[in-house]
């Protein structure tokens, strides 16, 4: 009998009330600091994130590994991608094994040239496919980034843009624009804009 | 139409009659099984001569002969060499002598196969059950769609003339049985019995020639004066199946509702293979936008009429001269989506170069697989990961980057760092084993392709070493002193010093 009624709501006409649930609009950065100055308290979900880096390697990523296997692992049923798009090197898998990435849901992408990085990253925001894209696309013009936004909340999905620090000031359509510089053992993060938060510097945010 | 309706004749326009009750007959007949069935028939009497491309009209007397034949004779003729004397059957040395200049082709039996075929595929208009019946004619149950058509007269003139839209000369009856119907529509005798009981009450107006019974047994019976179906009833029955062979009894009892005949229900390749010809030559891949779309909107109805999706798409361009191009399109899983197909093609035609103007298409697809439906939520909040979704923008990233630019990587347990890892098909990782992460100092998230020598570089050594000796036994020998390194500029950096030491150190990965 149960089985019957099972089947019955598996119908694809079937609309059930349950599943609705306020999804969180953010997923935590995992460290506290920075949680605190975010409005809602996290990275924000379905949105663009620009982040301004002077060299590839002073700790960007590992910023991110939190809020990352978080995503990852958010729905173990239906895991959904980390896209690499362009990095400057190659994502080496045991580390990212090691940090609680699942090897398995990474997509690595890397076009030739430049106008693919950007057709190719608004792919995968839009997608639906991917919990997070991580792009390294060079030059873009606001109206590719506002096109990267949009299909970031179409795709539900979190758009992750690295560029060097001289485009801090132009305008961007990005939700959230960070600027990161190496302090010793960590980070100084400077938020320049958050949409619906506000300005603000945290010194020496500490990166494992 | 229930058995509880009061069971009349079919009201008759030109050709269709009031049809007489039935014969008394010592068989029950099966009534209430047949009744529930209603079968056209479709005879085709000149379908090799229609099989033969192309249509030659009737300017020229033209028959075909069979040339397998014992006797090489004519099987079909057109309406000029009928006119001129040539009827069906004739010699070949007769025909030629009645009338010199008949042009005479030879039969060809795939050729008509091929177009039954393509008829039966037509016929599925009407119903899904549809059989052929070799040589000539074409069978379908069409109990279901009376209402559709309004009558069973209505269906018969529709089936008509589609038929004779599509050039061909067919007679058309309905019958409670299948090969009852087939005896009318051979006979010419194009009426809609749709009563369970009129096969026999019609059996007096049937030839026996309807039957294609073997020629002698059709002499032996004409010899016993037997003309019609009607006399062949009234043989009593044991003769008759001692004399004849039990097979033609049946047959003569499936005709006439007492006995059920199973068809074989003709089934339509799953297989979607079309060619299109250009109006106009198309020299860029750009001209060829029309084209395409016009057969993806073919290929979607295809897909669409049997809630299938494909896995592989083959597309031919053709040349004048040139061999074709071929494009091969594989999805990663069943799609049915014409949308999708279409961006994935636009994006491979953008790429192929063509060599000459293109004077056709052929789009074939690959075994077709059912879809699987997926509910929606009403509420569209934390939307689960579609896997139509990710295979999707895996085909699209492939068509346009190419296969090698997307990618996935798989960790290897192995101590030397740069064999630790290989590129993997997306998501096709072995699983971590379980004792991951290993006990072992971290590794950094970029690794370079290739360790660079590091030349006069500032910063501190922070952690190390770490050594790893291995490799020795398959020729890739690494023997080396790992340490973690802080530049200048704070970027955290996987440096070694070959062992012996001596020979510089070297950048390996950067810890992101």
């Amino acid at each position: 009998m149960s089985g019957a009624l099972e089947a019955l709501l598996r119908h694809p006409a079937l609309w059930r009330g349950g599943g609705f649930t306020d999804a969180p609009a953010t997923v935590p950065t995992g460290f506290r600091r920075l949680d605190e100055r975010l409005p809602s308290g996290g990275w924000p979900l379905s949105a663009l994130i620009e982040i301004l880096v002077p060299t590839a390697g002073i700790g960007e990523i590992r910023l991110l590994i939190p809020a990352l296997r978080a995503l990852s692992t958010a729905r173990p049923d239906e895991p959904r991608w980390i896209a690499w798009l362009g990095p400057p090197h190659l994502p080496y898998a045991p580390a990212l094994a090691d940090a609680g990435l699942d090897p398995s849901r990474t997509l690595v992408i890397k076009p030739r040239a430049g106008l693919d990085l950007l057709w190719a990253m608004e792919q995968a925001l839009r997608s639906g496919a991917c919990a997070a894209v991580l792009g390294w696309v060079g030059a873009a013009g606001d109206q590719a980034l506002r096109r990267l936004s949009l299909a970031a909340g179409e795709g539900q999905s979190i758009g992750f843009l690295f560029r060097p620090p001289f485009h801090r000031s132009e305008a961007s359509p990005a939700a959230l624009r960070l600027l990161l510089t190496a302090r010793d053992n960590g980070l100084d993060v400077e938020i320049l804009k958050s949409r619906g938060g506000a300005p603000a510097r945290i010194d020496s945010l500490p990166i494992h | 139409m229930s058995e509880g309706r009061p069971a009349t004749a079919t009201p008759a326009p030109a050709e269709l009659r009031r049809v007489p009750g039935p014969i008394a007959s010592g068989v029950a007949p099966a009534a209430d099984a047949a009744a529930r069935e209603l079968w056209l028939a479709a005879h085709f009497p000149r379908l090799s001569l229609e099989a033969l491309l192309p249509v030659t009209g009737d300017a020229r007397a033209l028959c075909v002969i069979e040339v397998n034949a014992p006797r090489r004779c004519l099987v079909a003729c057109n309406d000029r060499a009928a006119r001129q004397g040539i009827v069906v059957g004739m010699g070949l040395n007769t025909a030629l002598a009645l009338v010199p200049g008949l042009d005479l082709r030879e039969r060809q039996p795939a050729a008509e196969a091929a177009l039954l075929d393509r008829l039966a595929r037509w016929a599925l208009q009407f119903t899904p059950v549809v059989s052929i019946e070799p040589p000539q004619a074409l069978l379908a149950e069409v109990r279901g769609s009376l209402d559709l058509c309004g009558s069973a007269v209505a269906l018969c003139r529709r089936a008509q003339a589609g038929l004779l839209a599509g050039g061909l000369q067919a007679g058309v009856a309905l019958a409670p049985t299948p090969r009852g119907a087939l005896w009318l529509a051979r006979a010419g005798i194009w009426i809609a019995a749709v009563r369970a009981d009129a096969m026999p009450g019609l059996a007096a107006r049937l030839p026996l020639s309807c039957l294609e019974w073997p020629a002698d047994v059709i002499e032996t019976l004409t010899g016993l004066g037997i003309r019609n179906v009607a006399d062949l009833v009234r043989l009593p029955r044991d003769g008759f199946a001692r004399r004849f062979g039990p097979a033609l009894q049946d047959e003569l009892d499936e005709g006439l509702g007492r006995r059920r005949q199973p068809r074989r229900r003709h089934v339509v390749p799953e297989r979607f293979d079309e060619r299109l010809e250009l109006p106009v030559e198309a020299g860029s891949t750009a001209c060829l936008a029309p084209a395409t779309e016009q057969l993806l909107a073919r290929l979607g109805a295809f897909l669409r009429a049997r809630a299938s999706g494909l896995s592989e798409l083959r597309i031919d361009l053709l040349y004048r001269e040139h061999p074709p191009t071929r494009v091969r399109l594989g999805l990663t899983r069943p799609n049915g989506h014409e949308g999708h197909l279409r961006e994935l093609l636009r994006e491979r035609l953008a790429q192929s170069r063509l060599p000459a103007a293109v004077v056709a298409l052929r789009f074939r697809s690959g075994v077709l697989l059912p879809l699987s439906l997926r509910g929606a939520g009403l509420f569209e909040q934390g939307r689960a990961a579609d896997p139509e979704a990710t295979a999707r923008l895996l085909e699209r990233l492939r068509a346009r980057l190419g296969e090698d630019a997307v990618f996935g990587v798989c960790p290897v347990p192995e101590h030397r760092p740069e064999r630790a890892w290989r590129i993997a098909e997306p998501g096709g990782a072995t699983p971590l084993p379980g004792h991951w992460p290993a006990l072992r100092p971290a590794r950094p998230l970029w690794m370079l392709a290739e360790p660079q020598p590091l030349a006069g570089w500032d910063g501190v050594l922070v952690t190390g070493p770490e050594r790893i000796e291995s490799g020795w036994w398959d020729g890739h020998d690494v023997r080396r002193d790992y340490y973690v390194a802080l530049t200048q500029g704070g970027v955290r950096l996987w440096i070694f010093c070959e062992r012996p030491p001596g020979q510089g150190w070297f950048l390996h990965g950067v810890f992101g």
